[in-house]
């Protein structure tokens, strides 16, 4: 052996084995055959048997069998070339305008990966942005519009009538024979209706416009479901103008309003709600709002003064307001007042205090008091500041005597055509079966209904229009403003604009794109003073989605109306009985074009909590009474306990419902809420309009009310007489809280007046609730009850480091900003991907909400002053319970309040629920086993379980995430809960993450406002504030250390990062006090 | 061999010898079990089967065919579990506290008693896992190392203490009965004829040769094992109360809650005892073995913890009152006159007054009246969870979550199933293992046998 050090392979090599060595010197061996490779020899003389055969056979058989069962084939396809302004994963934001006939928003339109997700109000432009907090105001129907783009039950292409049902046609072909049939009509000298909702747009006019000149009879009419026509026509009559006026509630010290729920639908509400509650901040100066009503509505609720009163004394309030008025102005007084002068004249002290400075608002639908109102206001001197005719709205030119004249000629024969776009008649009017007679003798009959409904079905034709999303539009919603509706996603189906319908039948092929710039071309350079390129200014309207043309000063017509006959007429139209039936349009549904929409029908009403249906309202004293009971749990509604059913009359008219008992609904009189029963002959009209209910059937979701209208001195009424008997059976309700009441707990709601407010002494108004301790506090020398600390100055637990340590995420909530429109609600529903459960898992109190608006009726029963008298605490308890017959109400959003010391963190056995160091309490969904014992300590019970798979058939008829097209609508950022693990709101902790990102980008710290919860977003009076409480300088934390701000149950010492702000009434007897 | 008073009761009925103590209590094992065996065990099948069919049915839907909802998240789950843990809690009291306290009378019921105990605390066991929303996951719960990086169990939460102190009780339970099991079986595999049988009680005995070295280690092994057991007969019920107690909902967050869950559950484990013995020894003629005496004891038993539990009843009351809290307040008195006041005054009617008829001798030597005392505690104790459960979250701080709670029929199914279940196992157990120690019994024959105190005192008396 060599003494060197060696290195060898293997023994051969260190044994020096020539053998082993032989042909090392190749790399590879050469000469060794396959079969030495193989080193089998039996190898070349194996033979199969018949047995082996069979065992190969069998085995390829098995293996071939295996390998043919299904595996899932996910398509994935990248982009090839990546569109320029599509990353994955970064959301676009398109500026768009949401308008269907009863609301208007400038909106934003959320898009990923090219679908559009998510929809809030337009922050920078349009009427309805509020410009103090930069927001745009919108509702509920419209942030959860972008759901119906998703309805499988869309019409897919162009229909046609055939036999008895309608088949699908091609679009050329049903082109050919609508102008065949709009020739036809023409030739023979009968008239061509374009029978439609109020149309705002240019473009459309035009078009029609452009059909008037090829077919010489075409004549457009136009019909509001719910109508305003009794308004209109006032101001024509007062005024020479038929408008609705803009009104601007930021002027208006003292708010009076007859009826009218301009916070929920009436008028220009989107506009309204944030005007008014900027005149809500006590630190400010607060208007004063007074409300008549015979319900309890969203407006009466928030009222710092509400009388109820019956229908058919509206018009005698309204004179009696008008009268003391009058007097006190050297007015002309109409006589006849009503009993309840009382509550007028403290309405007309106040407006007297405030003349061009307050605004009398009035929802009735009859000219009469319309014209008394106007008077009122003229008288006022209203008009020119809180009123504005120059700058007048073009919303509601709906008129009801052109529609009745319609359907009687349409009977008579005398129309050739009829196309109808945005409307329902046979749905919304009470004289449906007539308007059937005479659309069976109208030749030619065309929807343009994106669903075959109860109108389009009945129709020769249907050329489905887009989704307004899919869609180019342009809008005037008011004088000199303009606004603009883009696509945000090409047509799902083949669906197509109806204005370019119109065009083509016109003979015009121009697209509808081109059309809509066209007609502002035309109408900016008619308007002059456009200083850019019109390109310039188009392509600025559209990312802006809005263009302002220099506004009319405003002013101030005379009054020319008479209101003594104006009087007499109201006083006609009065409809006066033992009963009096209310008709009126709920915060979600409206007037029912969006019935379909499951987030709309799941969203808790904002007064009764009641989802998926409609029902008569009550006076709970009434139904006390007919009950034969005095105990108010008779009344109570619950899973196990249904609601009772009557049976309601209006002029042989009969409507079976349930009765929901109404804290502040007046005494004799029901109220019914119009848009439900879509769909009540079978007609497809949406994915959610009709479901599965308690007795398997598939039925409509609640009864359809709009026969109980009924013209009225020329316009269209909503209440009449009516009478009422209990049927004796029950049906089941859906009711998310139960209990009305809040139990004099004062730690849970804070108000106070405003009187007591601006005396300056925060212990007053909001006492920081102390515990005694056992040392000597106040320093006086003995220990003794006197000597307290804060509760935020007891800890069990070690503090989380979370003061002064980076961010620290929090929500502050502003009481009297609130309205409790339920905005938010849907807002958090589209992002963060909600589901929908349906009635019968609602009726179990299993909603998925995130985000609730908690709502409490006042009682008469007061625990400090029931204990002063020395009534028992059972006894109190008991009657507390019972809310008022003419309550206050208040209304409180509650979301997971991400407290710091949380008792939901401390008992998951898994560590499923943890706290970030940002604040935030998070919720790890794959590591949660289901315990719900979190949910059971939440003191805020904003915890909710997944008590089923929601993504599959079962919730198919109501959660938009069981089918394909439904999933589109999917936040791709935040998970589809499984079956078994609980969720909660996680302050949107994906837009905090996004915009955490974009700072990080620019390079920057996170700014205030960078950053908003969908919530926040959604809400248009700044109720709710979202920010960075560690940011001394942050909106959030100025609110947060106000002398208004408090935590919800302080004493129990959780120390939550959400606070709310006391609610300060500005009512009347306090505020001297 | 000490003897015994003359004045105490005899213990075992009737003239025995040893020979007759292992006959008796072998026979069922070695014959055909008794037609009333076969009727009893058609019906506890029955209702097991349909059980396990509920708990299927609630495992592949989901936790909502249950009733429960936003606000009241556990009801008949985890008050099932409580009721089932509590009368888990008499077996290892009698054999270990007992014991340890040198009652004899616990050895003609300490067998079955522990057999209960250790079938109490299966079905026990069995719903903190279907109540869970993804069973699956359950083995999370363990502090097992994985590959989630630095993810533990949350040792803050009670829940997790649960675990630990279920699974420790049933452990030493299970240890504790099946040691004592040995010498009988060792016994049984000597009388019995049938070479399979002789094979199986062969193997369960451990080859256990009764020699006087091996009773030295049995006694000896039997204390530690008592020892080890009685900490946790408190610590168990403790532990669950913890998961009331430490929480802040009005109604369980109270300090009192371990000693009340304590003596409410060795009450409703000696009603739960009654039940069953008062049946099986008619059935397996042991009349002369659990005699009235011991009737008697177990009654003294259930009104002494009766009182307890009603005390504390009365002591929360005050507690609700006196601190002052609004919602503690509001808790209590929404229990006795909100919408749940039946549930309420069944506990306390089950709970406190009927007990206290036990004062009388008359009664509580009656063993038709027992057998339905044990059957109404066994309820009452059943509502006490309830009421503590349900009648607490229902309504607790925010009256916009008030709600409550209505049952469905699983709710229903699950919980007879596992009243089922536990009746067939402890059928199996009345026909196949002895259901008195045997040997046990033997030691006291001679000094609290009828006949042998008898001749004694004869004796004596010339």
């Amino acid at each position: 052996m060599s003494s060197t050090k060696r290195y060898w392979k293997d023994l051969g090599e260190l044994h020096q084995d020539t053998e082993a060595l032989k042909g090392r010197e190749h790399e590879f061996p050469q000469e060794m055959a396959i079969d030495q490779v193989l080193g089998d020899q039996s190898f070349a003389g194996a033979s199969t048997g018949r047995r082996d055969f069979l065992k190969f056979l069998g085995f390829s058989l098995g293996a071939a069998t295996l390998a043919a069962c299904e595996t899932p084939v996910v398509k994935s396809i990248p982009y090839v070339n990546k569109p320029e302004d599509i990353t994955p994963g970064v959301a676009n934001w398109y500026a768009s305008t949401f308008y269907d006939g009863q609301d208007f928003a400038s909106v934003l339109v959320k898009t990923r990966e090219g679908r559009p997700i998510h929809i809030k109000g337009n922050p920078r432009f349009g009427i309805n942005r509020n410009p103090a907090l930069d927001k745009g105001s919108i509702n509920a129907r419209i942030n959860s519009s972008v759901l119906s783009l998703y309805d499988n039950e869309r019409l897919k292409g162009f229909m046609m009538k055939s036999g008895e049902g309608m088949v699908s046609a091609p679009e050329g072909e049903v082109d050919e024979a609508v102008a065949k049939g709009l020739a036809a009509a023409a030739g023979a000298g009968k008239r061509i209706v374009v029978l439609t909702n109020t149309v705002i747009s240019p473009s459309i006019k035009a078009a029609v416009a452009e059909l008037k000149a090829k077919y010489a009879t075409v004549e457009h009419v136009q019909y509001d479901a719910i109508s305003y026509s009794g308004l209109t026509n006032a101001n024509a009559k007062s005024f020479g103008a038929r408008v609705m006026p803009s009104y601007d509630l930021t002027k208006a010290d003292v708010i009076v309003s007859m009826d009218a729920d301009f916070l929920s639908n009436w008028g220009s509400s989107t506009e309204h709600t944030w005007q008014y509650a900027s005149r809500r901040n006590p630190d400010g100066s607060m208007n004063r709002h007074f409300q008549f009503e015979s319900r309890m509505s969203l407006s009466g609720a928030n009222a710092d003064e509400r009388t109820a009163i019956k229908p058919s004394e509206l018009a005698t309030a309204v004179i009696s307001l008008h009268d003391q008025i009058a007097k006190r102005t050297g007015g002309a007084a109409v006589g006849g007042g009503s009993d309840m002068d009382e509550a007028t004249k403290r309405a007309a002290d106040a407006l007297l205090g405030a003349r061009g400075k307050s605004v009398v608002l009035c929802g009735s639908n009859d000219e009469g008091t319309q014209v008394l109102v106007n008077s009122i206001n003229s008288m006022l001197g209203n008009y020119g500041s809180t009123i504005d005719l120059a700058n007048h709205t073009f919303f509601k030119q709906g008129d009801d005597a052109a529609v009745a004249q319609l359907v009687k000629d349409m009977n008579a024969g005398s129309i050739g055509a009829l196309l109808i776009a945005g409307v329902n008649p046979m749905y919304s009017l009470p004289n449906a079966e007539e308007f059937k007679a005479g659309l069976a003798k109208v030749a030619l009959s065309v929807s343009f209904s994106a669903y075959a409904d109860e109108t389009a079905s009945l129709c020769s034709y249907i050329c489905p229009d887009n989704h307004y999303l899919e869609s180019w539009n342009d809008f005037m919603p008011k004088v000199g403003e303009y606004a603009l509706a883009q696509p945000a996603i090409r047509p799902l189906f083949k669906t197509r604009q109806w204005g370019e319908s119109l065009l083509r039948w016109s003979g015009n092929d121009s697209t509808w794109h081109a059309y809509v710039k066209g007609t502002w071309q035309r109408e900016l350079a008619a308007r002059g003073g456009m200083s850019a390129a019109f390109e310039d200014t188009w392509n600025m309207a559209v990312h802006n989605g809005v263009y302002s043309a220099a506004a009319t000063a405003a002013a101030a017509p005379a009054f020319s109306g008479d209101v003594n006959a104006a009087a007499a007429t109201a006083r006609k139209a009065a409809q006066a009985g033992e009963w009096e039936v209310v008709l009126y349009t709920t915060e979600a549904i409206g007037d029912g074009q969006h019935a379909n929409n499951p987030w709309l029908q799941e969203m808790p009403d904002p007064v009764t909590k009641v989802t998926w249906d409609n029902y008569v309202c009550m006076s709970p004293a009434d139904m006390l009474t007919i009950l034969k009971s005095d105990d108010f749990r008779d009344l109570y509604i619950g899973e196990a306990s249904p609601a009772k059913l009557v049976k309601v009359t209006v002029g042989g008219v009969e409507l079976e419902l349930p009765a929901v008992p109404s804290p502040g609904q007046k005494s004799g009189t029901l109220a019914i809420a119009l848009g439900y029963g879509r769909g009540a002959n079978g007609e497809r009209v949406g994915r959610a309009a009709c479901v599965t209910d308690h007795n398997g059937e598939w039925k409509p979701v609640g009864r359809n009310a709009y026969p109980l209208t009924a013209m009225n001195g020329g316009t269209m009424s909503y209440s009449a007489a009516a009478s009422v008997a209990f049927t004796g059976a029950t049906y089941p309700l859906a009711i998310t809280q139960t209990h009305l009441t809040h139990m004099d707990r004062h730690s849970v709601v804070k108000e106070t007046s405003v009187g007591v407010y601006k005396a300056g002494d925060k212990e007053a108004y909001n006492p920081s609730h102390l515990l005694a301790v056992h040392e000597d506090v106040n320093g006086d020398g003995a220990i003794d009850a006197r000597d307290k600390k804060p509760v935020r100055e007891f800890d069990l637990w070690e503090e989380h480091p979370v003061e002064g340590v980076g961010h620290r995420w929090g929500l502050s909530i502003d009481l009297n900003s609130c309205i409790g429109c339920g905005a938010c609600v849907t807002a958090c529903n589209s992002e963060n991907n909600i589901s929908v459960v349906g009635k019968d898992e609602v009726r179990r109190s299993r909603e998925m909400h995130w985000l609730r608006v908690d709502r409490y009726f006042s009682s008469d029963t007061k625990w400090a002053e029931g204990r002063a008298e020395g009534r028992s605490k059972i006894e109190l308890y008991r009657k507390m319970e019972v809310p008022s017959n003419s309550p206050s109400m208040v209304f409180m959003p509650v979301m997971c309040q991400h407290c710091n010391h949380a008792p939901c963190e401390t008992v998951c056995p898994v560590a499923a629920t943890t706290h970030s160091n940002e604040g935030l309490n998070q919720m790890t969904y794959n590591r949660c086993i289901g315990t719900r014992y979190c949910a059971n300590n939440c003191p805020y019970k904003v915890r909710r379980f997944n008590w089923f798979n929601y993504t599959t058939e079962k919730f198919g008829e109501v959660n938009p995430a069981w089918d394909d097209l439904g999933r589109m609508v999917l936040n791709p950022d935040v998970t589809v809960r499984a079956r078994g693990v609980i969720e909660k709101c996680s302050m949107c902790v994906q837009s905090i993450q996004a915009g955490k990102l974009e700072a990080k980008k620019a390079g920057r710290p996170v700014k205030d406002g960078d950053i908003e919860t969908a919530c926040s977003a959604a809400c248009g009076t700044g109720a709710i504030v979202f920010g960075d409480l560690n940011d001394k300088t942050s909106k959030v934390r100025g609110l947060a250390t106000s002398d208004r701000s408090y935590h919800m149950l302080e004493e129990i010492g959780v120390q939550p990062n959400v606070n709310y702000l006391v609610k300060v009434r500005n009512t009347e007897e306090e505020a001297t006090a | 061999m000490h003897s015994e008073a003359a004045i105490r009761e005899p213990l075992i009925l009737g003239h025995k010898t040893y020979g007759d103590i292992t006959n008796d209590i072998v026979a069922p094992i070695e014959n055909k079990a008794p037609t009333g065996w076969y009727v009893l065990m058609g019906i506890a099948s029955i209702i097991a089967a349909y059980g396990t069919g509920c708990i299927l049915y609630l495992i592949s839907k989901g936790i909502g065919v249950w009733g429960l909802n936003k606000t009241v998240d556990w009801a008949w789950d985890i008050t099932n579990f409580v009721w089932w843990v509590g009368i888990g809690h008499a077996g290892t009291l009698i054999s270990a506290v007992l014991l340890l306290f040198r009652q004899k009378w616990r050895m003609a019921i300490n067998r079955s008693a522990e057999a209960m105990t250790i079938f109490a605390v299966i079905m026990a066991a069995t719903f903190p896992g279907i109540h869970m929303g993804r069973i699956w996951m359950s083995y999370w719960v363990l502090p097992l190392p994985n590959q989630f990086g630095s993810l533990w169990v949350n040792f803050n939460s009670p829940l997790l203490w649960d675990v630990f102190a279920i699974s420790t009780y049933f452990s030493v339970s299970l240890v504790f009965w099946y040691i004592g099991l040995i010498p009988d079986f060792a016994t049984i595999r000597d009388k019995v004829a049938k070479p399979g049988m002789k094979k199986v009680y062969g193997i369960l005995s451990f080859g256990w040769t009764g020699n006087a070295k091996a009773w030295t280690r049995f006694e000896e092994v039997s204390l530690v094992l008592a020892g080890i057991a009685t900490p946790l007969v408190f610590s168990v019920h403790s532990v669950v109360s913890f998961d009331f107690a430490t929480s802040i909902v009005p109604g369980w967050h109270t300090t009192i809650f371990p000693p009340y869950f304590v003596s409410g559950a060795v009450f409703s484990g000696f009603a739960m005892v009654q039940t069953l013995l008062l049946v099986m020894r008619k059935v397996m003629h042991l009349e002369n073995y659990i005699t009235v005496k011991h009737v008697e004891y177990m009654n003294i038993v259930i009104i002494v913890t009766g009182s307890i539990v009603g005390v504390a009843y009365i002591t929360e009351l005050f507690v609700s009152w006196y601190s002052g809290v609004e919602y503690e307040s509001y808790a209590f008195i929404n229990r006795a006159t909100g919408p749940y006041w039946w549930a309420y005054w069944s506990m306390m009617t089950c709970n406190v007054i009927s007990p206290q008829l036990f004062w009388f001798k008359k009664l509580r030597t009656h063993l038709g009246f027992t057998f339905f005392m044990s059957i109404i505690v066994n309820i009452g104790m059943w509502f006490e969870r309830f009421v503590i459960i349900v009648t607490s979250l229902h309504r607790d701080y925010l009256p916009s979550a008030w709600n409550m709670f209505h049952p469905t029929w699983v709710d229903v199914g699950v919980f007879i199933g596992t009243i089922g279940i536990f009746f067939t196992l402890y059928l199996l157990f009345a026909r196949y293992f002895p259901v008195l120690a045997l040997n046990e019994v033997k030691s006291i024959l001679k000094v609290s046998g009828e006949s042998y105190k008898r001749d004694a005192a004869n004796h004596h008396h010339h």
